[in-house]
């Protein structure tokens, strides 16, 4: 296991690693803030790690570096784009399904897959491209809002905007709760449909306590006029 | 019903939990997750002068308040609700004085609190600002919600607070709309808006930021649409 330590949370996490000599770690691109100097930087891709497609869907990118320490242990920062908070889960053969624009760093020995399957029922407006993380090793995700931790074990409904990650232990399916819907009452341009992800079993299931799309829809009215000419 | 209030001030969550047959109404879309036996419902709750129905009037002219109604059906029932914008969250408990809100500022409350749309005789005021106030009464607690903090000053004699930072006060408070500056012009000017100056006694709670000035500085570097 890589040591950290979470710090600023949950409005402004950030990461901090402390690698051992010759250990490596993958980050989310651009998620670096500063490091010690002999910490070096790959952004070439592991074989099996990505599939190098998939990272793209949807106009979602997740592109990867590899940092390792070299010779001697070290330090890294990381602070993912979007201020908020950050979790660490540690895979030990399971698997868990992550938002993927929530991804922030992993041991090297955890596979991470863009799983198609995931997309299902997401679509419709709201956007939700998930990550499938498996292996055995360290994850960490960020999220923006606080991150809350809800043991599952029955049934659970998660707005689909507010999910950042689930152990695939639970089932899952998108489903549109009549109480919930106020589809014709929409005034932003980003979600709002009232769709909710339905969660079945038992597993660990992570959300958020704020969506970006409300934040871009409540900036947008505030947005110039276009002039005529 | 029990009120947990996360993650304050600025990510703030309410975790709520329900007994057997408790209701909870919400403002639409503040659900972000809750146990799936839940009832949701937008059913609409006549209040004494038709409350809900109030509201939907009110939505043509562009002001908008809709609710949605959570009922558990066995002890233990979970939901979870957030507002839109960063900010913070604040338990208030219903006195027999009543409370007037920003209407932006309501997040829920408990079945036997009466919601109630257009605080008449303030909203007039504000012609041009999408402020509207909801006059709140009856029993229970009230989730209320704020862009950034939430202050509490305890008015006894005199305030003044600009309108964009009212979360809600206490209607044993009276109050008039004022300037801030000494001329009209000079108070927009300098960006200082209207003011609404209090009397009297109660509390009143502020939010240490106005989400319209974050929305003008921000929204109007992007571009036009």
């Amino acid at each position: 296991m890589i040591t950290y330590k979470i710090e600023h949370s949950p409005a402004y996490a950030s990461l901090q690693l402390n690698l051992n000599a010759n250990e490596t770690v993958l980050v989310e691109s651009g998620a670096m803030a500063a490091m010690d100097s002999w910490i070096k930087m790959k952004s070439k891709m592991k074989g099996g790690v990505m599939k190098g497609i998939g990272r793209m869907v949807g106009g979602e990118s997740l592109f990867m570096s590899e940092f390792t320490a070299e010779g001697r242990a070290g330090q890294l920062f990381l602070s993912p784009g979007v201020p908020g908070d950050i979790q660490h889960y540690y895979l030990d053969g399971n698997g868990l399904m992550l938002q993927s624009s929530g991804f922030v760093a992993a041991s090297h020995t955890v596979e991470i897959d863009p799983s198609f399957q995931g997309l299902r029922g997401f679509f419709s407006g709201e956007s939700l491209f998930l990550l499938r993380v498996t292996g055995k090793g360290d994850l960490w995700f960020s999220s923006y809002g606080a991150i809350i931790e809800i043991p599952v074990e029955g049934d659970y409904v998660v707005d689909t905007g507010y999910v950042v990650a689930f152990e695939d232990s639970l089932n899952y399916h998108v489903e549109m709760i009549g109480g919930l819907s106020f589809k014709n009452l929409r005034t932003g341009l980003l979600g709002g449909e009232g769709l909710v992800c339905r969660f079945r079993g038992k597993g660990k299931l992570w959300i958020q306590s704020r969506q970006m799309y409300n934040l871009l829809n409540f900036l947008d009215a505030f947005r110039p006029a276009k002039s005529s000419d | 019903m029990n009120i947990d209030i996360l993650h304050q001030p600025d990510s703030a969550i309410a975790h709520i939990t329900m007994s057997a047959g408790e209701e909870l109404v919400a403002e639409a879309g503040s659900m972000i997750a809750m146990s799936s036996y839940i009832n949701a419902s937008t059913a609409l709750r006549q209040g004494k002068s038709g409350s809900i129905l109030g509201g939907l009037k009110r939505m043509v002219a562009g002001e908008s308040l809709f609710l949605s109604i959570f009922r558990s059906p066995t002890h233990g029932g979970e939901v979870f609700l957030a507002p839109k914008l960063m900010g913070d969250l604040l338990v208030y408990q219903m006195t027999p004085v009543g409370l007037v809100v920003q209407a932006t500022s309501y997040l829920a409350s408990e079945a036997n609190v009466d919601v109630n749309i257009g605080f008449q005789g303030f909203s007039s005021f504000f012609s041009g600002e999408s402020i509207f106030w909801l006059d709140i009464r009856g029993s229970g607690q009230v989730i209320l919600t704020s862009f950034g903090a939430i202050y509490e000053i305890s008015v006894d004699g005199e305030y003044i607070v600009d309108t964009g930072h009212i979360v809600a006060f206490e209607k044993s408070l009276s109050f008039n709309i004022t300037k801030v500056g000494s001329s009209l012009i000079g108070a927009f000017l300098g960006g200082e808006g209207l003011a609404c100056r209090f009397q009297g006694k109660g509390k009143l709670f502020c939010q240490t930021h106005n989400a319209n000035a974050f929305g003008k500085v921000v929204g109007s570097q992007l571009p036009a649409k």
